[in-house]
C-alpha cells in the first residue's frame, strides 16, 4: 500500500510542482510545503526528489531559476513557471483528469457489482 | 518499474509557439552553459539543498522540537543528501560524460573483484595486440610504406635479362647506350662496387662505398644537404675525384658536423675530394648501406661484358613502366649489333624493374604470413577472453537481474558491460603496445638482413592500427556476454541464477563454437611451425660439399693504384699464400673469387664445341670460380675424375675442373675430360675439362643443383679475392698470424670479414632460423591458449553440471561413463576444429612454398604428426575437468542446493 502511493507520488511529482509554481516564483522549500499543505498533508514527499524533479523541469524548458534574497534577507533559488511549462501543465492537466475519471469509474463499476 | 526514468525518458510534448521554441532553447543554453561549468552548478546545488534542510529545521523548531530532533528528522524526510545529489546531477548535461566516468569506475571495480580473471584477459589481449602490431609495423615499413624517396614510384632499377629467372647487373657498354640514347628518363645512374679501403688516417680501413656516376643523387632524389652532388662530368675518366659522405660517416671520422668540404680522403689509393654530406638517416640509399660514395669513372668499354654495374633510372612524370619496357628493349636491339662478336645472346634485353619491387623481393609474402598467424594468435586470445566473459557473465546472472530488479535500466547495464570490456580492451591494448615496442626491438635487432629495416618504428600510423585492433577486440568479445549478461527476462534469470539456466544452451554452443574456432586457427599455425621447423633442420643437415671445421675465411682487396695489373697483383697473392702456408699452425690456404656456401662471385657464360647452342640462342650461364691451385685442396673437395689444378696451370694450355652437377647436366652419360668449351663469349681459345669435383654449395644451402666451373686464378690478376686457411688446429689461433703474414707483405691491406666457415655457416641459415622461431612462437602460443580454452570451457561445464552428474552417480551411474560423457563434450569440438583447421591448412601451406626447402607445403607425416599432438593436447586439458566430474559427491552436491 505505501510502496503504491509512493509511485502514485513520483509520477505526479512534476504535475504537482508544476502547479505549484502558477501562482509565483518559490524555492525549493517553499514547494515542498506548498505541496504538503495543498494536499491536506496527505504527501509527505520525499523532499530530496524535489531537486532532481526540478532540474529535469529546467532542462526540459519548463521552469527557470535564479537567485534571489529571501524575505529574510537570505540567498535563495527561486523557480519561475515558462510559458512552455504552462502549457505542458495544462497538457498533464487533461491527461490527468482523463484517467482518474477513467480509474474512479472502474471502482465504481466494480463497487456496483459486489 | 522506476516511474522516474521512464517519464526522463519519453519524449517530452511537442513544443507549440514560439514561445514554447524560446523557453526550450533557454533549457538548451542552460544545459550547455551547466556542461561548462561543473563546480559551479554543484555549489549552487549543496547551496540550495543547505538552504532548504536549515528552513525545514526551523519550521520544526517553531512546532516545538529541541533542535537536535529537527535536524535528524529533516534529514530523514530529505532523504540522503549524497543520492539526491547524485540524481540531480544525472539530469544535467553533463550526464553522459559523468555516467562514462562512473561506468568506467564501476568496471574497474569490478575487474579488481575478479584480479585472476582480469590478469589472464589483460596479458592474453596484450601479448595478441603486441605481437599482431609489432609484426604490422614491420609490414607496414617494408611492404606497404613507399620508399623513403620523393616520388619513390617512378624509380627502377635497369638489369639484363634473358628469362624470367635469370637476370643480372649491366655493363658499361649497357649503361653509356642507356645514357646515351634512352627517351624515358628524367636521368639515369649507375653504382658500383661496396666497399673500399680508406687509407691516410692511422690503421688502412675498408669501409663501405659505393661508387656512382654523376646523376646518381639526383636520380635518386636525395641531394647533400651540405655542399653539392656530383657535376655532370665528374664521372668521365681524367676528372678530379670527388666523394660524398655519408652523415654517419663524418661523425665517425671526422667528429659531429665538422666541416670536411674540401678535405681529401684516399680510397682504395686515389685521393678524393669531398664536395658534400648527405642529410643524416641517409645511411643507405636504395638498399645499399654505405660510408662514402665516391665518383664512378667509367671508361669507354672495349666489350660488351663484363656486367658489374647496377644500373638506376626515375622515369620522366609522363612515362609509364611499359614506355621504359619498350625504350630499353629499343637499345638493347641497337648495341647489340656492335658487340654481337663477343656476346651473342639476342634474348638478353635490358629490363626495367620497380626498385620497390627490387628492395622488398620476396619477404613481402613471408612477412604477410607472418602477419595472418600473428592474427590467428590474437583471435584465439580473443576466444579465450570472450569464453571467460561468458562464464563470468553466466556467474553474474544473478547480479544482473538483482540490479535490474533495484531499478536499474537495461540501457544501463548494457553500458555498463560494454565499458568493463572495453575497459578490458584498453588495458589489453596498452600492454600490447608495451609488448610492441619490446617485441619490435627484438626482431629488429635478430632479423637476418631485412630489408629497410632502419624505417620500422612505433608511428602514428601503426599505433592507430594497435587501437583499431584493440576496439575491434573490445566489439568482438564484448558483444557475447553483452546478449548474454542481459537476459531480456529477468526474473527467469533471478531464478535460474547458479544453476543450468534455460538461457544457458544457446550460450553453451555459442562457447563451443568459440573453442572449434581455437583448434581451427590453432592447426594451420602448428602445422606452418611445423614445415618451417622441417624445413629448418633439413637445411642445417645440408653437405656444403667441404668440411668445414678448422676453416677461416676472410676478405682481401689490393687497390688499383698500387697493383696496376696482372703481374703485380699475381706477385703479391703468390707471395701471400707462401708466407701464410709456412705459418706453422696452417696446414693450407687459397684464394678464390667466389666463397661458399652463398657467395657465388662471378658466373659466366660458355659454349660447348660439341654441342653449341644455336646462333642468337643463350648460353649456358653458370657460377664461375678463379682459385689458386691450394683452393679446393683447403677446402677438402673431393676429386672424383682426372685431377685438380696445379701450379702448372698458367693459362696455356687453357683448363678448367668442374663440379659433378655441372658434368651429370651437359654430358650425363659421357666421359667429361677433355671436353672443350668457350668461356665468356670467347671463340679464340677454347677451354678443356681436365677434372671433376665434388658439388660444393655456392648459391646458398637450399640450392638443390650446383653446376660450377673452377679455372686457374693464375692470369686473371682480380684485386678482391676470398682468402681461405685450414687451420692444424683450431681456427681461432691462427688468426692473427695470417694478419701479420698479410702485413709483413703490405702494411695499408687491411683484412675484412674474418669469420671462421662454421661461423658462416650458421649466418647462412639465420633467415629459415628466423622465420622459423617466430612462426614457432606463435604457433606454440596459439596451441597453448587453444589448450586454456577448451579446458576452461570444459571445467565450466563440468562446474554446471556438477548437481546432474551427482544424480546420475546417485543412480548408480559407471563413474567411467559419466568421464567418457564429459570427454566426448569436449573432444567433439576439439575434433571439428581439427577437421576445420586440416582443410584451412590445406589452402594456406602453399603460401609458405618459397620459404621451404626439401619438403613439401602438403607433407603428409607433418600434417599427420602435428594433428596427433593437437588431439592429444586436446585429451590431455579434457581430461582433468573429466576426472573432477567423476569425483563430485553426490550427497554433498544435492545438499548444497
Amino acid at each position: 500500500m505505501s510502496i503504491l502511493r509512493s509511485e502514485l507520488l513520483r509520477g505526479t511529482l512534476d504535475l504537482l510542482v508544476l502547479k505549484t509554481l502558477t501562482l509565483e516564483p518559490m524555492h525549493g522549500w517553499g514547494i515542498s510545503q506548498r505541496i504538503r499543505q495543498m494536499s491536506g498533508e496527505v504527501f509527505e514527499i520525499n523532499q530530496g526528489s524535489l531537486y532532481p524533479a526540478l532540474r529535469r523541469l529546467q532542462r526540459k524548458g519548463w521552469v527557470t531559476s535564479e537567485w534571489r534574497t529571501t524575505d529574510h534577507n537570505r540567498r535563495a533559488r527561486y523557480y519561475t513557471l515558462t510559458p512552455a511549462g504552462r502549457a505542458q501543465l495544462g497538457e498533464e492537466e487533461r491527461q490527468w483528469t482523463l484517467s482518474s475519471t477513467a480509474v474512479n469509474r472502474l471502482l465504481e463499476l466494480r463497487l456496483a457489482r459486489t | 518499474m522506476d516511474p522516474f526514468v521512464d517519464r526522463r525518458e519519453s519524449a517530452p510534448g511537442a513544443p507549440a509557439g514560439a514561445d514554447v521554441t524560446m523557453s526550450w532553447l533557454r533549457g538548451v543554453l542552460q544545459k550547455t552553459r551547466e556542461t561548462f561549468s561543473r563546480r559551479r552548478v554543484d555549489e549552487e546545488l549543496d547551496e540550495e539543498i543547505q538552504f532548504h534542510l536549515e528552513r525545514e529545521v526551523e519550521r520544526l523548531i517553531a512546532k516545538g522540537m529541541d533542535s537536535e530532533a529537527a535536524r535528524s528528522l529533516a534529514n530523514r524526510t530529505f532523504g540522503g543528501v549524497g543520492r539526491v545529489k547524485e540524481r540531480a546531477r544525472e539530469e544535467y548535461g553533463f550526464r553522459l560524460l559523468d555516467q562514462a566516468v562512473r561506468d568506467v569506475r564501476h568496471a574497474a571495480r569490478g575487474l579488481r573483484r575478479s584480479p585472476s580473471f582480469a590478469i589472464a584477459a589483460v596479458l592474453t589481449l596484450g601479448l595478441g595486440i603486441g605481437a599482431t602490431t609489432a609484426i604490422y609495423s614491420i609490414v607496414d615499413a617494408v611492404v606497404l610504406e613507399p620508399l623513403p624517396y620523393p616520388e619513390s614510384d617512378r624509380l627502377v632499377r635497369i638489369f639484363q635479362q634473358n628469362s624470367p629467372t635469370n637476370r643480372w647487373s649491366i655493363s658499361v657498354a649497357d649503361f653509356q647506350a642507356v645514357e646515351a640514347q634512352q627517351k624515358v628518363f628524367e636521368s639515369v645512374a649507375a653504382l658500383r662496387g661496396g666497399t673500399a679501403t680508406l687509407t691516410g688516417s692511422g690503421r688502412p680501413e675498408r669501409i663501405s662505398a659505393l661508387f656512382a656516376t654523376s646523376e646518381w643523387f639526383r636520380t635518386i632524389g636525395v641531394e647533400p644537404t651540405e655542399g653539392r652532388g656530383f657535376l655532370p662530368g665528374e664521372d668521365r675518366p681524367g676528372a678530379e675525384r670527388v666523394v660524398v659522405l655519408s652523415d654517419a660517416f663524418r661523425e665517425r671520422a671526422f667528429g659531429p658536423g665538422a666541416a670536411v668540404l674540401g678535405q681529401t680522403i684516399t680510397l682504395d689509393g686515389h685521393p678524393h675530394v669531398i664536395v658534400g654530406v648527405l642529410p643524416p638517416g641517409r645511411g643507405s640509399l636504395a638498399g645499399y648501406p654505405a660510408d662514402v660514395w665516391p665518383i664512378l669513372q667509367l671508361h669507354p668499354p672495349t666489350r660488351r661484358g663484363p656486367f658489374f654495374l647496377r644500373g638506376f633510372g626515375r622515369l620522366l612524370p609522363e612515362a609509364s613502366f611499359e614506355d621504359a619496357r619498350t625504350d630499353l628493349d629499343a637499345v638493347s636491339e641497337r648495341i647489340f649489333p656492335i658487340w654481337a662478336a663477343g656476346f651473342s645472346d639476342e634474348n638478353a634485353r635490358l629490363t626495367p624493374v620497380l626498385l620497390r619491387d627490387v628492395i622488398v623481393g620476396d619477404v613481402g609474402g613471408a612477412l604477410f604470413l607472418l602477419l595472418g598467424a600473428v592474427a590467428g594468435v590474437l583471435l584465439i586470445g580473443i576466444a579465450n577472453v570472450a569464453n571467460l566473459l561468458l562464464a563470468r557473465a553466466g556467474g553474474r546472472t544473478r547480479e544482473m537481474a538483482l540490479r535490474a530488479s533495484l531499478g536499474a535500466t537495461r540501457t544501463r547495464l548494457v553500458r555498463q558491460l560494454l565499458a568493463e570490456n572495453l575497459l578490458l580492451a584498453a588495458l589489453g591494448g596498452a600492454a600490447g603496445v608495451a609488448i610492441a615496442f619490446i617485441g619490435l626491438e627484438t626482431l629488429v635487432a635478430t632479423s637476418p638482413g631485412l630489408p629497410r629495416l632502419e624505417e620500422v618504428s612505433l608511428d602514428p600510423g601503426v599505433l592507430g592500427f594497435a587501437a583499431a585492433v584493440t576496439l575491434t577486440t573490445g566489439l568482438l568479445f564484448g558483444l557475447a556476454p553483452l546478449l548474454h549478461g542481459v537476459s531480456r527476462d529477468v526474473a527467469v534469470g533471478l531464478r535460474a541464477a547458479g544453476r543450468t539456466a534455460t538461457a544457458g544452451v544457446r550460450w553453451r554452443r555459442v562457447r563451443s563454437a568459440l573453442v572449434t574456432a581455437e583448434f581451427a586457427l590453432a592447426l594451420p599455425l602448428l602445422i606452418g611451425a611445423s614445415l618451417l621447423l622441417g624445413s629448418f633442420l633439413r637445411l642445417r643437415h645440408v653437405d656444403p660439399g667441404y668440411d668445414p671445421h678448422d676453416l677461416i675465411s676472410a676478405q682481401l682487396s689490393l687497390p688499383a693504384s698500387d697493383y696496376a695489373g696482372a703481374v703485380e697483383t699475381m706477385r703479391f697473392w703468390n707471395e701471400a699464400l707462401r708466407r701464410i702456408e709456412a705459418i706453422p699452425g696452417v696446414a693450407s690456404a687459397g684464394i678464390s673469387t667466389a666463397l661458399p656456401p652463398d657467395n657465388s662471385g662471378d658466373t659466366n657464360n660458355f659454349d660447348l664445341l660439341d654441342k653449341p647452342v644455336a646462333s642468337g640462342a643463350s648460353q649456358h650461364v653458370v657460377p664461375w670460380s678463379w682459385i689458386s691451385p691450394g683452393y679446393l685442396r683447403t677446402l677438402q673437395v673431393p676429386l672424383l675424375e682426372g685431377r685438380l689444378l696445379d701450379e702448372r696451370d698458367r693459362g696455356t694450355p687453357a683448363v678448367v675442373v668442374v663440379s659433378r652437377s655441372w658434368a651429370d647436366r651437359y654430358y650425363p652419360d659421357e666421359e667429361v675430360l677433355g671436353k672443350q668449351l668457350y668461356a665468356g663469349g670467347d671463340t679464340g681459345t677454347p677451354m678443356t675439362v681436365i677434372g671433376v669435383v665434388g658439388d660444393v654449395k655456392l648459391t646458398g644451402l637450399s640450392s638443390s643443383d650446383d653446376p660450377a666451373v673452377y679455372e686457374p686464378f693464375a692470369q686473371a690478376g682480380f684485386r678482391t679475392v676470398n682468402l681461405l686457411v685450414r687451420a692444424r688446429g683450431s681456427a681461432s689461433g691462427i688468426l692473427r698470424q695470417v694478419g701479420a703474414g698479410i702485413e709483413s707483405l703490405d702494411a695499408e691491406l687491411p683484412l675484412a670479414n674474418v669469420e671462421t666457415m662454421t661461423e658462416r655457416l650458421s649466418t647462412a641459415v639465420s633467415g629459415p632460423r628466423y622465420w622459423t622461431t617466430l612462426l614457432g612462437v606463435f604457433a606454440g602460443v596459439g596451441l597453448l591458449l587453444a589448450a586454456i580454452g577448451i579446458y576452461g570451457v570444459l571445467s565450466y561445464h563440468v562446474t554446471r553440471q556438477t548437481r546432474d552428474i551427482g544424480i546420475r552417480i546417485t543412480l548408480g551411474a559407471d563413474p567411467a561413463a559419466v568421464r567418457r560423457l564429459v570427454l566426448r563434450q569436449g573432444m567433439s569440438r576439439a575434433a571439428l576444429g581439427i577437421g576445420i583447421g586440416l582443410v584451412g591448412s590445406l589452402l594456406l601451406t602453399r603460401l609458405l612454398e618459397n620459404l621451404l626447402f626439401g619438403v613439401s607445403p602438403t607433407d603428409p607425416l607433418t600434417f599427420a604428426t602435428v594433428t596427433l599432438v593437437l588431439t592429444a593436447v586436446a585429451l590431455g586439458s579434457c581430461f582433468v575437468p573429466a576426472r573432477r566430474a567423476t569425483r563430485v559427491d553426490p550427497i554433498r552436491t544435492l545438499n548444497a542446493e
